[in-house]
Formats: C-alpha cells, sequence, structure tokens
C-alpha cells in the first residue's frame, strides 16, 4: 500500500478518492454482469442442440440454430411486427409525452392535478382489464382488429412512462438558459430548438428506450387487441405450451447484437466526426 | 327444417339478448349506434343451403400444433388441402390459453358478431366448448360433407357434452397422469396417492392449474368419479390438495411450465401432460409418464366452428383432417394423441417409432383407464371460485 | 404564434391535446365501462347493472391478504432496485461519456428477449442442484433442504430483475443534468466526497428518485407473472387474484371492483408520497 500511495500524485480530494472511483465502476460492471446473467445463458442456449422440442437442459453445441433462425413459419413474421410496431409506438408516445410533460412542469392551469392523476392512472390499471376494456371499446365500434389496434394500445400505455420520465428531467431544468438565450434576442421556437430541446434530449432519449422496452415486450394487452396478428412474445408464449425451439433464443440475441451493433457504430461513427471536426479546426 | 326453425330463434333470440343486456355498456350504445357495419352475420349456416367452397378458410390453432416442413417452411398438409380442393388456408396460430382466447372473442360473439374464422381449436377440459354450445355460438357441422367422421375412434365418438359430434371434431388428444424422474425419486411411481403423501417428494411435486386435471386427477385418487362431480368429492378434492399445499409437499400450481423444472431435476414428480414427456424423453430418456393407477384424465383439442364461419367449407377440411394419411403426417410431427383411426397404420410404415409409442397411439388398455372431467363442474362458478382460492388466487 | 402571445393560457392545453385524448379516448372511455362492470352483478355472460357497492367491500375483505402482499413485495423491490441502480446510474451520467446512450440501450436490452426465456434462464441459474444454491448451501445461508426457486426471494428477485429498467433510466435522466461544477464547488468549500454527494448530488436527484420509485413500485405491485412462474400459491399476488376472476372464473364485476380497489390504494400511497418528498417543486 505503501508503494501505491507514493506512487500516486497526491490531489486535493482526499487520497482514498482513487479507491471510490474504481469502486464505483467495478460496482457498475458488476451490476451490467446482474442485468446480463440470464442474457448469457439465452445466448448460450442458442447454440444448444435438443432432440426434442424444448430447450431446458444441455445437450450439445450446434451452430445449425444460426444458420436456419426462421425455421418456425410465424417466427420471423411475428418478429417483423413487434419491431414495427415498437418503433412506431415508442416515437408516437415520446412526442405525445413529452408534449405533455412539457405543459405540466412549464405551466400553472386548472386541471394540472387532474392531468397528473390521468396519467398516473394506466400504470395502476393491471393489465388483463386494461386490455380486455380496450378490445370491448374495439369490438363495439366494430374496428378491425390488428396491427392498428396494438399500435393505439402500445401508445396509450406507454404515454405516462414517458411523461413521468421526461418530467424527472424537466423539473431540474434551469430555465435561467432559456431566458440569456431569449435575453439574446431568440424567440420562444428557436429557444426551444436550440437551448431546451438538446438539453432535454437525454431524458426524451431514456423515455424512448423504455417505451420501446415496454413495447417488444408487452404480452397481456397486445394479446386481446392483436386480433390474428402475432407478435413475438405472442408467438413465443403460444409455442411454449409444445416447444421452446433454441431460434427464439437465437432471435432474441440476435435483436440485441443489431440493437447494440448499431449503437456503436453511431457512436463510432460521432467519434470520428468529432474528431474529424476538431483536427479540421486546427 | 327443424334444424333451419331453431337456428334461427337462436339467432333471434341472442340479437335480443345482445340488444337488452349491452345496451346499458359503452359498446353496447356505440354498437347501436351503427358500429356493427362490419360484422358479418351468420352466413351459409342454415343446414343444406349453399354448397359451395369459401375461396379462403380461416382457421386459428394452438402454435406448434400442425405439421411444418422445416426447410420449406409450410404445413404440408395444408398445401394439399389447396391443391386437393383449391381452397387456400390461412392459418393462423393465436390460440394460446383456452380461456385467454375466449376472453378475447366472447366480445363480439355475444353480440351476435362473427370473429371471421371458419374453425378454432379449443380444450373440452375447459368447458368452453360446452358453454359455447349452451351459448349459441357454434355453428353445426355439415356432417353429410363429413364421411370420413366413421373414421374417428371409438373412445371419442361420444362425449358427454356433444354426444353426437354435432358441433365438434377431435383434433388431438392429451392424457394427463404422472411425469417423474426415477432417478430422482428412487423408484417408481404409480399413484396419486404418493404425490400427495410421500415425504421424500416433499417440495418436489407440482400440480397442474388446469381444473379438470388437477381435481379430476385427485377425484379419482379419492374413489370418486370426475365425470360426475358431486358436491362431497369436490370438496374432498379440494381439502386434500390444500393440506399438501399448506404443508408444503405441493411445490407450484404450473401450467406447462413444470416441464423444465422436471427436466432440470426441481421437480421430481408431477401432474403432466403426455405430449410434453414425449418431448422430453427425446433428451431425457430417464424420465417417465404413467397412468396413475386409479386413472387417468383425458382432454381433447377440438374443432369447432364459431358463429359466422362458412360451415360447409370448415366441414370440408375437417373431412380432409380425418382421412388416415393426412392424419398421420400431422400426427408424425404433433406427437400428441390422434382421433383418427388408421393413422398409426399408416405411420407403421413411414415411421415405425411414433407408431409404437404408446404416449402417441395408446392401447385400448390405457383409454380404458381414462377419465373426462364433467364440464358442468368446470362451468359451475362456485366450484372454479374455490379452486382458484385454492391454487392462491 | 401571435395568437399564442396573446392568449397565453391556451399553451398548455394545446400541449397537452393529442396524447390526453389519445388517452381519453382509449383509456379513459374503456375504464369508464369497465366502471359500469364493477356495479354488475351476475353470472357470466349476462351481468346486470345494479349499483352493486358490496363488489368493492367484498374485493376488500376477500382479498386482503393478496393486497397487502403486493404492496410488500413491490414496496422491497423498489427499495432493492433503488439501492443497486442508483450506483449504475451514477456511473453512465458521470463517467458514460460518449459511451452513454451505449450502456443506456445495454440497461433495457434484456427485453428484446421475452419475458418468458428470461424467467427460464434465472430458473436454470437459480435451479435447486444450480451452482449458485449449492455455494449458498455451503455457505449456510440456505438451509440443507432450502431453495431458491418457488419462493418469495425469487417472487421479489423477479420482479426487482424485470423493473431494474424502469429505475435506472429515471435516475440516470435526473442525474445527468446535474452539473458537475456543482460538485466541485462542494469539494473547494471543503466537503467531503460522501458528504457532496449527500447535500448536493442527492437532493438534485430526487426527481429521478421519485420519477424511478413510481414507474417501478406501481406496474409492480399489480404484476401477476412473476408470481405465477416463481412462486407458491402461498406468494401470489393481487394481480394473479385479478387475473384468475376475470379469465376463470369469468366474474367480471368483481374483477373490476378488483382493479379499482387496487388503482385507488396506489394511487392514495403516490399522494402520500409525493407529499413526503416535498411535490411541487420536485415532481411538476
Amino acid at each position: 500500500m505503501t508503494t501505491l500511495a507514493q506512487a500516486l500524485p497526491r490531489r486535493r480530494t482526499l487520497s482514498l478518492g482513487w479507491i471510490r472511483r474504481y469502486v464505483l465502476t467495478v460496482y457498475a460492471a458488476l451490476a451490467l454482469v446482474y442485468l446480463f446473467l440470464p442474457i448469457a445463458i439465452v445466448v448460450l442456449f442458442s447454440f444448444n442442440n435438443p432432440a426434442g422440442r424444448f430447450n431446458y437442459t444441455w445437450q450439445g453445441f450446434t451452430f445449425k440454430n444460426w444458420t436456419h433462425p426462421f425455421n418456425y413459419p410465424g417466427l420471423q413474421g411475428a418478429l417483423t411486427v413487434s419491431i414495427k410496431i415498437a418503433v412506431l409506438s415508442s416515437l408516437v408516445a415520446t412526442i405525445l409525452g413529452t408534449l405533455i410533460a412539457l405543459s405540466l412542469v412549464r405551466y400553472s392551469f386548472r386541471g394540472r392535478g387532474l392531468t397528473n392523476l390521468l396519467i398516473f392512472m394506466p400504470m395502476t390499471t393491471p393489465e388483463v382489464v386494461m386490455g380486455a376494456s380496450l378490445l370491448a371499446l374495439f369490438v363495439g365500434r366494430g374496428v378491425v382488429l390488428g396491427f392498428l389496434t396494438i399500435f393505439i394500445a402500445h401508445v396509450m400505455f406507454n404515454i405516462s412512462y414517458v411523461v413521468v420520465t421526461v418530467k424527472a428531467r424537466l423539473v431540474g431544468f434551469d430555465r435561467h438558459l432559456e431566458e440569456a438565450a431569449m435575453d439574446l434576442g431568440a424567440n420562444e421556437w428557436t429557444t426551444f430548438q436550440k437551448v431546451t430541446l438538446p438539453l432535454i434530449a437525454p431524458g426524451i432519449m431514456a423515455a424512448a428506450l423504455l417505451a420501446f422496452a415496454l413495447s417488444v415486450d408487452d404480452f397481456v394487452i397486445t394479446y386481446f387487441n392483436a386480433g390474428s396478428t402475432t407478435t413475438f412474445p405472442l408467438f413465443v408464449w403460444g409455442a411454449a405450451r409444445v416447444a421452446l425451439p433454441p431460434q427464439i433464443n437465437v432471435i432474441g440475441t440476435a435483436i440485441f447484437v443489431v440493437a447494440v451493433g448499431g449503437m456503436l457504430a453511431n457512436i463510432i461513427f460521432q467519434n470520428t466526426r468529432a474528431r474529424r471536426a476538431g483536427l479540421a479546426k486546427d | 327444417m327443424t334444424d333451419l326453425d331453431l337456428t334461427v330463434t337462436r339467432r333471434q333470440l341472442l340479437r335480443r339478448a345482445a340488444a337488452g343486456g349491452t345496451i346499458l355498456t359503452l359498446p353496447g350504445l356505440l354498437a347501436a349506434c351503427g358500429g356493427s357495419s362490419s360484422s358479418k352475420k351468420a352466413t351459409g349456416s342454415s343446414g343444406g343451403g349453399k354448397k359451395q367452397l369459401a375461396k379462403t378458410l380461416y382457421f386459428s390453432n394452438w402454435p406448434l400444433y400442425i405439421d411444418i416442413n422445416e426447410k420449406t417452411k409450410t404445413h404440408p398438409s395444408l398445401a394439399q388441402f389447396t391443391k386437393q380442393t383449391g381452397v387456400k388456408v390461412n392459418y393462423v396460430e393465436d390460440i394460446n390459453d383456452n380461456d385467454s382466447y375466449f376472453g378475447k372473442i366472447e366480445g363480439p360473439l355475444s353480440q351476435g358478431q362473427s370473429i371471421h374464422k371458419d374453425i378454432i381449436v379449443m380444450t373440452d377440459e375447459s368447458g368452453l366448448p360446452q358453454r359455447m354450445i349452451q351459448l349459441g355460438w357454434l355453428e353445426k357441422l355439415d356432417k353429410s360433407a363429413i364421411p370420413n367422421i366413421k373414421n374417428l375412434i371409438p373412445a371419442q365418438q361420444h362425449p358427454s357434452w356433444d354426444s353426437n359430434r354435432d358441433y365438434s371434431l377431435p383434433w388431438q388428444s392429451g392424457m394427463t397422469g404422472i411425469g417423474y424422474n426415477p432417478a430422482k425419486v428412487g423408484g417408481e411411481i404409480d399413484s396419486i396417492d404418493q404425490l400427495f403423501d410421500d415425504p421424500k417428494l416433499k417440495g418436489k411435486v407440482t400440480l397442474l392449474t388446469e381444473f379438470g386435471d388437477a381435481i379430476g386427477l385427485t377425484m379419482l385418487a379419492n374413489g370418486d368419479d370426475p365425470a360426475h362431480v358431486t358436491k362431497a368429492g369436490f370438496d374432498k378434492a379440494v381439502k386434500r390438495i390444500k393440506a399438501a399445499v399448506d404443508s408444503g409437499q405441493i411445490r407450484q400450481f404450473t401450467g406447462n411450465d413444470y416441464a423444465p423444472l422436471l427436466a432440470k431435476g426441481d421437480v421430481w414428480a408431477c401432474m403432466a401432460w403426455s405430449g410434453d414427456l414425449v418431448q422430453l424423453q427425446a433428451d431425457h430418456p430417464g424420465l417417465k409418464w404413467v397412468q396413475p393407477k386409479t386413472g387417468a384424465m383425458i382432454w381433447t383439442d377440438n374443432m369447432l366452428i364459431p358463429k359466422g364461419g362458412n360451415v360447409y367449407t370448415a366441414s370440408t377440411y375437417m373431412n380432409f383432417y380425418y382421412t388416415p394419411k393426412i392424419a398421420a403426417e400431422v400426427e408424425d410431427y404433433v406427437n400428441y394423441i390422434c382421433p383418427v383411426a388408421g393413422a398409426d397404420k399408416v405411420l407403421r410404415k413411414t415411421d415405425p417409432k411414433v407408431a409404437n409409442n404408446h404416449l402417441i397411439f395408446p392401447t385400448k388398455k390405457m383409454l380404458d383407464n381414462t377419465h373426462e372431467i364433467d364440464p358442468n363442474a368446470v362451468n359451475n362458478k362456485k366450484y372454479k371460485q374455490q379452486f382458484q382460492a385454492l391454487i392462491g388466487a | 404564434m401571435a395568437f399564442l402571445h396573446r392568449h397565453k393560457w391556451v399553451t398548455p392545453y394545446l400541449l397537452l391535446l393529442p396524447g390526453m385524448a389519445w388517452l381519453a379516448i382509449f383509456f379513459l372511455v374503456p375504464m369508464v365501462y369497465l366502471g359500469k362492470t364493477s356495479l354488475e352483478q351476475g353470472l357470466f355472460p349476462t351481468f346486470t347493472f345494479q349499483w352493486a357497492w358490496g363488489n368493492f367491500h367484498d374485493a376488500i375483505s376477500l382479498y386482503q391478504t393478496q393486497f397487502v402482499r403486493s404492496f410488500e413485495y413491490a414496496g422491497l423491490a423498489t427499495v432493492i432496485a433503488l439501492v443497486g441502480s442508483y450506483p449504475l446510474a451514477y456511473w453512465i451520467a458521470f463517467r458514460g461519456g460518449r459511451w452513454k446512450n451505449l450502456f443506456l440501450l445495454l440497461v433495457i436490452a434484456p427485453f428484446f428477449v421475452t419475458y418468458l426465456i428470461r424467467t427460464l434462464a434465472w430458473e436454470t441459474i437459480l435451479a435447486d442442484d444450480g451452482v449458485v444454491a449449492n455455494t449458498m448451501r455451503h455457505l449456510h445461508l440456505l438451509g440443507t433442504n432450502g431453495r431458491l426457486l418457488a419462493t418469495s426471494f425469487a417472487v421479489v428477485a423477479g420482479i426487482t430483475y424485470n423493473f431494474l429498467p424502469f429505475m435506472v433510466l429515471p435516475l440516470y435522466v435526473s442525474l445527468e443534468q446535474i452539473d458537475g461544477r456543482l460538485i466541485e464547488a462542494a469539494n473547494d468549500l471543503y466537503a467531503s466526497r460522501w458528504k457532496a454527494f449527500l447535500r448536493v448530488t442527492l437532493p438534485l436527484s430526487l426527481p429521478g428518485v421519485f420519477a424511478g420509485t413510481l414507474l417501478t413500485f406501481i406496474p409492480a405491485a399489480g404484476d401477476f407473472i412473476n408470481a405465477q412462474l416463481l412462486g407458491t400459491p402461498k406468494q401470489y399476488m393481487i394481480g394473479n387474484v385479478i387475473q384468475s376472476q376475470f379469465l376463470n372464473v369469468r366474474d367480471y364485476p368483481t374483477a373490476a371492483a378488483l382493479s379499482f380497489v387496487l388503482m385507488g390504494l396506489i394511487l392514495a400511497a403516490i399522494l402520500a408520497y409525493a407529499r413526503i418528498l416535498g411535490t411541487e417543486k420536485l415532481t411538476g
């Protein structure tokens, strides 16, 4: 320990600072490991080679699930539907929810308390009654059940989550920055565009991710309002009665890899662009 | 002609009931305001009317319950149907639980609307096929289009809830018995009593959440007849199960999620479905499935024609399925119990392993030892409440 | 825009309109229908409207145990999630750098694999004869005949795991906004790192704490699937009751009444919670 203490430059903050720095990183790493522990099993079992239809115990290694991931008719279609709905519904829900959050935090108006209440209510309602009641509405109206109704349902339950998440960001937002922009001659719209929006962007991004996750994994509400359309969770739950092919693991892993890969590529691309811009300036 | 009259009267009654009962509910109000424009009222349901095949057959079934060609990703038997009759099949696997599916379709059906399906498949054990007949939500089969109905195995010809097979035809059946791991148990099991009473099995036993299976098997173990459930018999079964739950003998109540637990050894003995063990045995040949000596339960997934479905086309398909060669093709993949006589003979030539598997083609002796649950008991609200309270909800 | 300048009071309503309209049509209308159902009585499929307030009384008295249990499990899961997620969210916010969005994606990535598959994986990890259980027995953290699955532990662990992203993301959102210079200033004024955290960071992150706890607790209280797959009948929650009353028993009035009681209890809890934390400023 003495050698280390000598080796490290003395800093103004307490000398235990470096331990603290690494403790936090180690903890974060462990937390991510915890989050991914079951995923590791899922990935592992995507290489499993069961003789039967279930994928419960390890039976041997194979690549054939990866070379034929769509062996089950309906699996690919279900996946496509899930992704499309998740992207669309999280997009719409994020926009609608952000607008609501802005109005709730920035303005005091009559009906604010009631609005807050209405935002919380969908989250408190058990999925089975919410799904069935919505179905009753669609049926009573003669709406054809399918992609559209699933989309409507997903936006509906996602709005609340977006509002609460974006509010957390807006509440701590420093209004002085906006005031400064306006003092410098920007009108409200420009201020919003160039000051507010970029600063609350992380909040909006997080809300969109949350909405996406909720949509892609939803089962009960989707089940009632899907008509004959099948989403990925519906397919899995349905198939599970007679089989759990490793292809399901393959699909799950693949989506995850594609998403992470895409994000990584985006970051690297932006880093390169920033670096080039920085170099260009010099 | 009598059939026609009855059908019309029932439909009128239904519409009146729907109008009266649901007018007070918002959807009812909305529907009355003209929302039923898209509803297809019962077409082609009057027996003897049109004998024209529709262009498409809308068939809803449970997932992975029909043959699949993994290379071409099609369903060969359905392709053959299309080739033979020119009818395309819109096959959707959107049924994964009887009660949930019923919850989905009861809205439109209760208002006299069609659910745009020609064939749906539901389990008799859920009591729902009986319920749907009572509610008038099913069309009668066009038996004149189903000469192959003679191939229906005798054990399935007269179920208590549809004794003439007027509304239903079996798709596949399954038996509920005891699945167990002889290595962990340290021997053989052949009685439900052992599940309840053997202290060695404490915390290693699961029962099914299915009313028919849990209550049925327990009643059989108590010496009562599940095909005619009496209050005394029911109470006795509930008491026995409750004692086992309270003592911790029963680990959980499961749907088919007992399968991974059994495979991994977390569960040593459980109420299990025969078809599951067929699949598990492929990877775990040590696991066994037996009929309890007091009797096993048998359940059947039935093809039904909901109101508004095209009876003639649906019946034509059913006739097609009841050809032994076709049934054998499906059976070779699905591996539950085939209701079509003669399919085993076909399979003996093409896939003898399946043909000789008693869990897929049970012997007469085995079939004689199976029992069905009294659908009236399943549909009895008080019994249902008590059972749900028993399993914790 | 000029119109808006003159009638500034319109702006909040305009912002609210699209989202609230969506909720009004697709949530409120079904809820009114559900409310009517809760006051009906009868046997499926004929229920008649009877102002049956007794349904609510029955709901509370019959299922008290499950209500209490649900709040206990949800509360426990929320606290564990909060304590467990805070450092992770902190790390992503302050140390994540350019990779912040990637880490956020990683946090929700488990959702790409359906719930059933995730839970099956946990069942493999926590199997009676698995590494984890055996190690715990070895360390005497678990009795020789003890097990991890089909216990309250498993149910709470399942709830916590599956709602973790709901806690991490709002916490991150709030933490990321904190100006690092405020913490530096605190340090300059001789506050220790810990004191700086307690006096500066933590209070500034309270909106995120509030949001995260709500987004975790509320849906967790109504959850049913974790108890169903990972628990015994002794662990079943009110969500399981509502599920079975609705789908199996088909007693729609009871299911509806139970849903409203649950909703009311949760909303009351939120109100109390907000008051304790010191509302308006924090919650908007």
